[in-house]
């Protein structure tokens, strides 16, 4: 009973993801900054950001339903903080059970889906355009992340991520064996996150603030954390799918291993953002039905004919 | 899809400057759009009668806030040209020098901008530290970043001795690489060029039928640089590429824009070496006598057209202002048209408009 508290409230569970959360978009913003001969933030900015939205007033426009457009934020938040209590951290997961990928996957899609209501339930012009690109962008991304996600399925012979995790101790880590697929994953990830350069459905100069336009104080505050959190349970998910070089003994390796790395994948998230431009809806659509996914299929086919 | 009508401006993250545009959209695509003017109309015209000659200087200066000082060298020529007198050469080398590094930071503050617009957020940070070091040479010569009190009716208000001529050339330089760094990824990046090739191309034939002057026009392929074509001392003695591109399209602004501030650069070179030595002022009367004249200028942005008719007193008659903005805003409706509602932030940086100098 005791111990399952300890599970849910402190770790892996909530104050254990947010303290990551924030962890992340300080070091997001921080490396975002050097790479544009910035000093950055203090470490505890986002802490500081949250505490201030949080004491804001919360308002909504004439016309927006106030009570669903609260519960959307608390959806989103509950959604991925339960998908974190099922990703492995430094091979430590006392929730895992068989086909728990699926679940993730699942409660991932659960705050785009909360942040396309989120636009139309605001009843802003940018908030419903926003709204309306970030399912068009659900579209682009998610069918390539999920068939390059089951990628690492397929190779470990299981769709709980721990056993997938295990099976690289023994095989390797499948990032060997599916570059490709690892990289489309982050770019998948990027796109779930609504990161530049994929944030169409946010983009400041065309949409404003996206579905958030219209939003303040408390709710915004939980939006805020939702994306984060999705930064983080997506970073962890990734890390072991694909580098499951965590597998040690000594359990302080491991842990210095799994930090290291979600080090390197939030550089190459906030290195992301720094080099690229902003792409337009089509070209998503585009680049998502025409190269991503014959990519997808086709890695998904080398692990395929790799397990025969 | 129904059609909707979204608001761009007066507040809007996009615009740093007062514009209200209705845009109609259906879904993603643009149908058109209508513009409204003359939230920072400051009656500079008629502000400008009430005062004498030499206090317009100071008025004209606060016209803009990119392009300050091409707006008192043309006011100063008028003034000189209605007074018969003309400022010493040195005084010419100096205000092109200035007009140079005007236009240099006038480019480099539209590429970060429109960096900025296509979330390339690196390239703007980037090009703005560099701009700097433009904005350093104003301020080590003329005292200010931006408004730079350069001019006077006769001459300018400084001169240059060997430690500035050194300093500007070493900061020059050092500006240089770091501008050819930058201009390298811009031209090159991949994302960038998706993003403006072939967005909201326009045509030589509809920048002649709507007056439309500057990088715009000369991204359209109209050869056209006031500098070139009807020179201000010292142009006529300086040598110098007009830069055109053929493709009328976001991409063909960007690069005239980029080719523009590295011809400004090796520019202020020759600025630099052929400046002749003398003094900076001759005395000019405070009256002016009775007449008109029009004299015209390349600003950053294009033609830049005074006015000024003198009725014998020591403050103008009538002084009108045509600034290059106002062209381009007239050509802003049909560009808004057939284009993704992602473009608009593109043309809107393509066309580098200057509210202020429109509204006046």
């Amino acid at each position: 009973m005791i111990e399952g508290f300890v599970y849910l409230l402190l770790f892996p569970g909530l104050l254990f993801q947010v303290v990551c959360g924030l962890a992340f978009e300080w070091l997001d913003r921080k490396f975002l900054a050097r790479f544009q001969r910035r000093v950055g933030p203090p470490w505890y900015q986002p802490l500081a950001d949250l505490i201030k939205l949080f004491s804001k007033e919360d308002l909504l426009p004439e016309g927006a339903n106030n009570v669903v457009a609260s519960l959307l934020p608390l959806l989103s938040l509950s959604a991925v903080l339960t998908a974190g209590l099922y990703v492995p951290i430094a091979g430590f997961s006392p929730f895992s059970f068989e086909g728990d990928l699926i679940v993730i996957l699942f409660l991932m899609s659960v705050p785009t889906l909360a942040y396309y209501l989120a636009g139309i339930v605001s009843v802003g012009i940018y908030s419903i355009l926003g709204g309306g690109r970030s399912l068009l962008q659900f579209f682009s991304y998610e069918v390539p992340l999920l068939i390059a996600l089951s990628g690492p399925a397929v190779l470990g012979g299981s769709w709980s991520v721990e056993r997938i995790m295990a099976s690289q101790a023994s095989l390797g880590p499948f990032i060997l064996f599916q570059p490709l697929g690892f990289i489309l994953a982050v770019v998948g990830l990027i796109g779930k996150l609504k990161r530049d350069p994929l944030d169409i459905p946010s983009a400041k100069s065309e949409v404003v603030g996206g579905s958030l336009t219209e939003f303040t104080g408390t709710k915004l505050a939980l939006w805020h954390l939702v994306m984060n959190l999705q930064a983080v349970v997506g970073i962890f998910l990734l890390i072991n799918l694909y580098l499951g070089w965590s597998q040690i003994d000594h359990p302080l390796v491991s842990i210095a291993v799994f930090v290291g790395e979600c080090l390197i994948l939030t550089v190459i998230l906030s290195g992301a953002s720094a080099i690229f431009a902003r792409l337009r809806i089509d070209q998503l659509a585009g680049l998502g039905w025409r190269i991503l996914v014959p990519l997808s299929l086709l890695q998904l086919a080398v692990v395929i004919l790799m397990g025969v | 899809m129904n059609k909707i009508s979204i608001p761009i401006g007066p507040q809007h993250p996009l615009l740093k400057e007062p514009l209200s545009m209705k845009i109609d959209i259906s879904g993603e695509r643009v149908l058109g759009g209508s513009l409204r003017l003359g939230y920072v109309h400051r009656g500079i015209e008629r502000l400008a009668q009430q005062r004498s000659y030499t206090q317009d200087i100071y008025l004209i200066e606060r016209i803009c806030g990119i392009c300050s000082h091409i707006h008192t060298t043309t006011f100063c020529h008028a003034v000189e040209a209605l007074l018969g007198i003309e400022a010493p050469p040195r005084a010419h080398y100096i205000r092109a020098l200035m007009c140079e590094l005007e236009r240099i930071h006038s480019h480099l503050l539209w590429l970060g901008i429109l960096a900025k617009h296509v979330g390339l957020d690196t390239i703007f940070m980037h090009v703005w530290h560099d701009r700097e070091m433009a904005l350093d040479i104003m301020e080590g010569i003329s005292g200010g970043r931006i408004s730079h009190a350069a001019n006077q009716i006769g001459g300018v208000r400084f001169d240059l001795d060997k430690e500035k001529v050194a300093m500007i050339r070493s900061t020059i330089a050092k500006l240089h690489t770091q501008v050819e760094g930058v201009l390298d990824v811009v031209e090159n990046e991949p994302t960038l060029r998706a993003r403006t090739k072939g967005v909201a191309p326009i045509s030589a034939d509809l920048i002649k039928k709507y007056c439309v002057v500057g990088p715009v026009a000369r991204a359209s392929g109209v050869d056209m640089d006031l500098r070139r074509d009807d020179p201000l001392p010292p142009y006529d003695q300086l040598d110098f590429p007009v830069v055109t591109y053929p493709d009328g399209d976001a991409w063909a602004r960007t690069m005239v824009r980029a080719e523009e501030t590295r011809t400004s650069l090796t520019l202020i070179e020759t600025i630099l070496q052929e400046m002749p030595d003398g003094p900076v002022t001759t005395r000019a009367p405070r009256r002016v006598p009775k007449g008109e004249v029009i004299i015209r200028s390349e600003a950053p942005r294009g033609e830049l057209l005074y006015y000024l008719r003198s009725d014998g007193s020591d403050s103008p008659a009538r002084l009108k202002i045509r600034t290059p903005t106002l062209a381009a805003l007239s050509l802003l409706p049909q560009q808004l048209s057939a284009i993704h509602v992602a473009d608009i932030p593109v043309v809107l940086a393509g066309v580098d408009l200057c509210v202020a100098c429109a509204d006046r």
